[in-house]
């Protein structure tokens, strides 16, 4: 990343180390300004080309980009605290200070200056768009190229797609005979007989029977071609729609936490199944669609301008004003679906908030207002999808009049021309005219095609970019080449551990410690500390950001994911439940297990008990995140879960934090049997269930703190010393709350 | 006279989760040499405080959260502004210039294009207080909406504000612009 950007008037920039633009300071006041970091070690903050502070490397012991609401600045700090602001600035600034603070803390904490980022640029130098870990803008590739890859989709039903073109080419040239033998009939036997009276003895009857029966083989053929056009175009339809929505499925799961974290569950839903949808059916009309039509409008062409070229430009002669009238209004459709679209998509998420969220709705007892909302948002939908129809269906009748303007210019001078009447154009017979009307006709059914184009395109652009914004999306988290399945222990290591969301924001900073194999592990803290982080660290939901974290000795990036995650088992607070049954439940971590396994993890968990008492027993089933069931007996079903996959390592996040004291207890004797001889690492709210841990973890603003057992730390009367006291003030509180309400 | 024991312990109890109102004659902020704004409150000296918007949408100058971090860096509110109105000028400057460093936001005076990308972002071509910008938007139907009837929000691809808190006075073609998208 070049943080080499801007030195003030009269100063060489390559004179600096570093040189950044800023453009607020004091009472936000818009000014020019530079924040230049020399090769001695110093920062000089110019405003308005004038040198008005100069600071020192050492001047502070933390450099910090600190984000405000509208704003954001840069910050020294010293013991921990905000000491000064240097400088501020607007948002599209923030990445390249937040990269300097981070140079120039890496100065202070090893003396090493690095001269330059080796971070790569966040924004796309053509269009300036953030990449978002793209290697390549996907905003700059034009949108042929984001179509190529969905017509690439067909590979695999090549065959099958082959035959539907084929049969489509055949029923269209099919097209092009019927006219032919029309004009034969017409010119043959429609035509009156001299004299007035017809001769129904001179008629041809072989000849007009042959033409009869070529008309009525053309219908019977197109049936035919029309039959396995269709079964073809459904087998390749349906097909790809699966493999898209398969491929998108897959990715999604196979996605980062970080990415994942940045959409909605509904908005993913949607992904899969109605964008995978829009794909399916774009790529099967209109893929097959471009192919026919447009050799059916160079079929088409060829033969008008062969029979009367004077004629054939009559026909075509509306159809560029046409186009480019269609090219104009483009944008305005194409705003208006994407407004219906956008209706559309908070219409799905409020639909799917409200019936997830269902139990608060009812317990709140916002029935009424849901109501009201979703018929709002209903509303604003049909609103926009029904203005979105009348723009469209106000521009097409009227640009497909003037589009076919040009038939009225063939009747008017063909008609003339049978007559005789227009001199040096030649002549033509009735047949030869319906003969062309005909053609024409069909040119104009190809050109109808082209302009409704944009109308399914930016349709088809808008759900292709979207999902395959997913499908290219590089995973951050990835197996390195040489990853390697472990057989683990369970000792693991921090060293050096720094971590945070934002990469510019550290959540964990400088966490060192040794979790030996067979120990129980509480992580204790304030809220917010980065107790779930260090969790998340250890699945490798994240990967570090400094440092690194080793299990067994062995660097966890070096580990296949698959081979990490089947051997930690976690237990959390919310549990999720599956549709299925309590049986499923408890076999998802191990589907080939028998029952008998299943049986004897539930003992352990002790869930056995309350599952005989249900009717169904183990086949009772859980339907809508298993909330016929009580908290504990979820938790429950969690522990067996976790007995059952027989985990090396155990996470255990507030695994009884929304449970009663009662229940707690019991659900504690199911954790220890869990936990028996295992690394286990617990973070608890309530201190009191750490207190026969092996050894306390406390962290303290993203640090670690303190670390030893219960007794030592309370001795040592440190953090977690005071934490102990506040728990139990709360609990005095509480007492003395309950006392006064009775 | 038990119930009224009664009643004083709950009083107590409950306290401290009522919202504490400061009394503005009694506010002392000053500027330090950092930049940053401290109190002298109630015999008490406070540095480098916090001040927040507690409904930065709604009003910016009612509802002024003023809080500070003690040593553990533990979030301690001291109480919450009602009203601006009630400071002394000179408290109202202070504490305003403030609030506009950190909620900085330039206003959207006109609307002069919107381009879309087909792609999710739009390129929205505006006049705003501190100067013509075309602003680049992701995932529009998030980051460019109205956020009451007239109030108009928008978050660039940088993590830059703007607003309009009402439309309605925007000229005719600035709101011919935006229908489309709002």
């Amino acid at each position: 990343m070049n943080l080499l950007l801007s030195a003030p008037e009269g100063e060489k920039l390559d004179s600096f180390l570093f040189a950044l633009p800023f453009n607020l300071y004091g009472r936000a006041k818009k000014v020019r300004g530079n924040l230049c970091v020399t090769k001695d070690k110093k920062i000089l903050v110019y405003v308005d080309n004038k040198l008005t502070d100069t600071y020192s490397f050492e001047d502070y012991d933390e450099y910090a980009c600190e984000q405000l609401v509208g704003c954001s600045m840069m910050v020294g700090r010293r013991n921990d605290v905000t000491q000064k602001c240097i400088c501020a600035f607007t948002q599209d600034n923030f990445i390249a200070y937040a990269e300097l603070c981070k140079i120039l803390n890496h100065y202070l904490t090893t003396g090493m200056l690095v001269e330059k980022s080796e971070i790569d640029e966040p924004k796309c130098p053509k269009c300036h768009l953030p990449l978002d870990g793209y290697t390549e803008c996907p905003y700059c590739a034009s949108k042929l190229k984001t179509f190529s890859k969905l017509i690439k989709r067909i590979g695999p039903y090549k065959k099958a797609f082959a035959v539907a073109i084929l049969c489509t080419i055949f029923g269209e040239l099919l097209g092009v005979v019927s006219p032919y033998i029309n004009r034969l009939l017409i010119d043959g036997y429609v035509m009156p007989a001299d004299g007035g009276t017809a001769d129904v003895s001179a008629i041809n009857w072989s000849g007009f029977g042959l033409l009869c029966l070529a008309l009525l083989g053309t219908v019977v053929a197109s049936v035919v071609f029309n039959y396995f056009n269709m079964r073809s175009s459904y087998y390749v339809a349906l097909n790809l729609g699966q493999d898209l929505r398969q491929d998108v499925f897959n990715k999604t799961l196979d996605l980062s936490m970080t990415s994942i974290s940045k959409k909605t569950a509904g908005e993913l839903i949607s992904r899969v199944s109605n964008d995978a949808n829009k794909l399916q059916s774009f790529i099967t009309d209109n893929g097959k669609q471009a192919i026919v039509r447009i050799f059916s409008l160079i079929i088409v062409m060829v033969i008008v301008f062969a029979m009367n070229w004077r004629l054939a430009i009559l026909a075509i002669i509306p159809i560029p004003f046409v186009m480019l009238m269609v090219k104009r209004l483009y944008n305005v459709i194409h705003m208006h679906f994407s407004r219906s679209w956008r209706c559309l998509n908070s219409y799905s998420k409020l639909l799917h908030d409200a019936l997830n969220g269902i139990r608060v709705v009812k317990s709140c007892g916002t029935e009424r207002m849901e109501i009201s909302k979703y018929s709002a948002v209903s509303a604003k939908w049909a609103k926009a999808a029904s203005k979105a129809e009348v723009v469209w269906n106000l521009i097409w009748p009227v640009t497909d009049f003037l589009l076919t303007f040009g038939n009225y210019f063939v009747l008017f001078f063909g008609a003339r021309m049978v007559l005789g009447l227009v001199p040096g154009w030649g002549s033509m017979t009735v047949g030869e005219l319906t003969q062309f009307t005909s053609y024409v006709t069909m040119l104009y059914t190809p050109m109808r095609w082209l302009m409704q184009l944009p109308r399914t395109f930016a349709d088809a652009s808008i759900s292709a970019s979207k999902v395959f914004e997913i499908l290219e999306e590089q995973t951050d988290v990835r197996d390195a080449k040489d990853s390697v399945d472990l057989d683990i222990d369970g000792n693991i290591s921090f060293n050096h551990v720094y971590f945070g969301y934002k990469v510019y924001n550290p959540v964990l900073k400088d966490i060192t410690c040794n979790i030996e194999k067979g120990k129980m592990i509480g992580i204790v803290g304030h809220s917010g500390v980065g107790k779930s982080t260090m969790i998340n660290l250890i699945l490798r939901l994240y990967d570090v950001t400094q440092g690194e974290i080793k299990i067994d000795g062995v660097d966890i990036r070096k580990i296949s994911q698959q081979s990490l995650r089947s051997q930690v088992g976690v237990v959390l607070q919310e549990t999720y439940l599956f549709e299925g049954s309590v049986l499923d439940n408890i076999s998802y971590a191990k589907p080939d297990a028998s029952f008998d396994e299943i049986v004897e993890a539930a003992k352990i968990a002790h869930a056995h008990e309350f599952i005989t008492k249900l009717p169904d027993g183990y086949n009772t089933r859980v339907g809508n995140k298993g909330y016929t069931l009580s908290g504990g007996e979820r938790q429950r079903i969690a522990i067996a879960r976790a007995v059952l996959h027989n985990p090396k390592i155990i996470i255990l996040d507030e695994a009884t934090a929304s449970l009663d004291t009662e229940t707690e207890k019991q659900i504690q004797e199911g954790l220890n049997e869990l936990c028996k001889g295992k690394t286990t690492i617990a973070i608890a709210h309530r201190l009191s269930t750490l207190s026969n841990a092996d050894q306390l973890i406390v962290l303290d603003k993203g640090r670690l703190a303190e670390m030893g057992t219960h007794d030592e730390l309370m001795r040592h009367k440190g953090v977690y010393y005071n934490l102990v006291m506040a728990q139990r003030q709360t609990t005095k509180m509480k007492k003395v709350e309950k006392a006064a309400l009775a | 006279m038990e119930n009224n024991e009664k009643k004083e312990n709950a009083g107590e109890v409950f306290e401290i989760d009522m919202l504490e109102l400061l009394d503005c004659s009694k506010l002392e902020f000053f500027r330090d040499d950092a930049g940053f704004i401290s109190l002298k409150y109630d015999g008490n000296e406070y540095f480098n405080v916090m001040l927040t918007r507690l409904v930065p949408f709604y009003s910016k100058t009612t509802y002024i959260s003023v809080a500070y971090d003690n040593e553990d860096r533990e979030f301690k509110e001291i109480g919450v502004i009602k009203d601006m109105k009630e400071l002394s000028p000179e408290q109202y400057e202070l504490v305003n210039s403030y609030l506009e460093y950190k909620y900085y936001m330039p206003e959207i005076t006109k609307v002069y294009s919107i381009k879309d990308n087909s792609r999710g972002f739009i390129f929205v071509d505006i006049d705003t207080t501190a100067g013509r910008k075309t602003i680049c938007i992701r995932d529009w139907y998030s980051n460019f909406r109205l956020l009451t009837d007239k109030y108009l929000y928008a978050s660039d691809v940088d993590g830059n504000k703007y607003f309009c808190d009402d439309i309605s006075k925007l000229d005719k073609k600035s709101l011919a612009v935006l229908e489309i998208y709002i």
